[in-house]
């Protein structure tokens, strides 16, 4: 009798407890539920690695991945590789930018979940008749918080980063002819096929910026190159994916034949110098060859910083395509500089130096002072 | 006669500052830029040989006066400047320019300098 009742007591035990239990996994399902979608958001979202399986250098015909922000500063200084600027706001006057084919993938994305920029545009799309429209809702920060990912940056960003002296970049192409042909100003040489042999050129801090170029929009080896610094631990890649063809564009080719020397061997005109500085200043390559603590103290915008006591190793790394001008304060580290060129490297023919003593103040204002040489 | 005298000795005198002066301001005439390219590069030279543990030359410009440069240049004295090997392959032309460089910067020029 005991016996049933005890067998009785457990077998309401177990059913109380599965109710109990059965509550509670309702209970979760409901706390667990997604919130109702936003009226605005759109009904095709993708994940990250959708995106990724699409991202390919160069893009096929039939995707295009579209970045729905401001061109400036969203898209310019970081986007998915391979993505195509249609800000939002300027979906109208840019619609011919969207490719013919109405089947063609589209993927549009903008700054996160909290953005409508991306959907508001997958809808114009779908209304235009785009029968294959989605949305990258978690957007770019997803993108670039994914390992493995890397992102691509326009020529305002790598011109703007040449100017602070704030990236190292990095020319992925073949040394010769390539490289040598002509490059962006400061660029080392790494090409892609010898990576490995050369990837002690890169800088030790692996926080450092680094951008990677090659030859345009069908050139794989800067994204190649990206994703092996990536697997070398750099936290901070980025390509050029437009390259050296979108450089030159917008910055020109080498105007050595406007160029009027100064008075003395080797020195440049300062009033030329000055002209160029102002108006076409990533036309030449301006080395400040003074100490670092000179430097720190003011330059030009647009120099890069080689203490002449370094200059030798690294006059491999100067450009052939572009007239190299250093300056130091009184012209003389500037002056050693041009002879150790036409001693160490006398094949590079675009040498200048100023005969003149700059000096620079704290509010960025500077002065060119002739000096007798 | 007297008045003559002191005309003459002003004029002497004249010319006499005036030549210092020009010859202060020309210096040897050798390309002083390209001359401390190449006192340097004989150190580094030297000091690749291991004659002297640095690449940075021993003796600044402004170590010396102008004067002390042209005596030891004109009497072609190198000897504190150690090196002998590397001093003796220089051309007449860089050890010229090498002189120009020093005195440009000696101690007692316009602009005195080091190595730097």
């Amino acid at each position: 009798m005991k016996q049933q009742l005890l067998l009785r007591y457990l077998v309401v035990l177990a059913v109380a407890t599965g109710l109990i239990g059965c509550t509670a996994t309702r209970n979760n399902t409901a706390v667990l539920s997604p919130p109702a979608a936003p009226e605005w958001q759109f009904h095709s979202i993708v994940d990250v690695e959708f995106v990724m399986e699409n991202a390919t250098i160069p893009m096929p015909d039939n995707v295009m991945i579209i970045d729905a922000r401001p061109y400036k500063p969203k898209y310019v200084n970081g986007h998915i590789p391979g993505a195509v600027s249609i800000p939002d706001s300027q979906f109208d006057k840019q619609v011919n930018l969207l490719p013919k084919d109405k089947n063609t993938l589209l993927i549009y994305y903008c700054g996160g979940l909290a953005c409508k920029l991306s959907h508001k545009s997958a809808q114009k799309a779908e209304k235009l008749g785009y029968s294959n429209v989605k949305v990258f809702a978690k957007g770019f920060p997803k993108w670039k918080k994914t390992p493995g990912n890397y992102v691509s940056v326009s020529v305002d960003h790598v011109a703007a980063a040449l100017e602070k002296n704030q990236a190292v970049i990095v020319d992925a192409r073949p040394k010769k002819p390539k490289f040598d042909k002509g490059h962006i100003p400061t660029a080392l040489s790494i090409p892609f096929t010898y990576f490995d042999k050369y990837k002690g050129k890169l800088p030790r801090d692996t926080n450092t910026p680094l951008i990677f170029y090659c030859g345009g929009l069908t050139c794989k080896l800067s994204h190649k190159s990206a994703t092996a610094a990536l697997a070398l631990g750099y936290t901070n890649v980025n390509v050029f994916s437009q390259g050296y063809p979108e450089w030159k564009k917008a910055f020109g080719a080498s105007p050595a034949a406007a160029i009027k020397p100064g008075d003395t061997e080797g020195s440049m005109d300062i009033a030329t110098f000055e002209k160029m500085l102002s108006e076409t200043p990533h036309n030449m390559m301006i080395v400040d060859v003074r100490d670092k603590d000179e430097f720190d103290k003011g330059s030009f915008k647009s120099a890069v910083h080689i203490p002449v006591d370094d200059l030798e190793d690294k006059i491999k790394d100067l450009p052939s395509d572009k007239p190299v001008v250093f300056i130091c304060s009184t012209g003389a580290r500037s002056g050693e500089a041009y002879y150790m060129i036409q001693d160490v490297r006398p094949s590079l023919k675009n040498i200048y130096y100023l005969e003149a003593a700059c000096s620079f103040n704290k509010d960025g204002s500077f002065e060119i002072k002739k000096t007798e040489g | 006669m007297f008045k003559k005298i002191i005309v003459s000795m002003l004029m002497i005198l004249f010319v006499m500052v005036s030549t210092s002066v020009t010859f202060a301001d020309d210096g040897p005439g050798g390309n002083k830029r390209k001359g401390k390219y190449t006192y340097r590069k004989v150190y580094k030279a030297c000091a690749q040989r291991g004659e002297v543990s640095e690449k940075k030359p021993p003796i600044n410009p402004s170590d010396k006066t102008m004067a002390q440069w042209q005596r030891i240049f004109e009497n072609k004295d190198f000897a504190d400047f150690k090196c002998a090997p590397e001093w003796a392959a220089l051309s007449d032309e860089d050890i010229l320019d090498i002189y120009s460089y020093l005195y440009g910067y000696a101690a007692d020029s316009p602009s005195p300098a080091t190595c730097k």
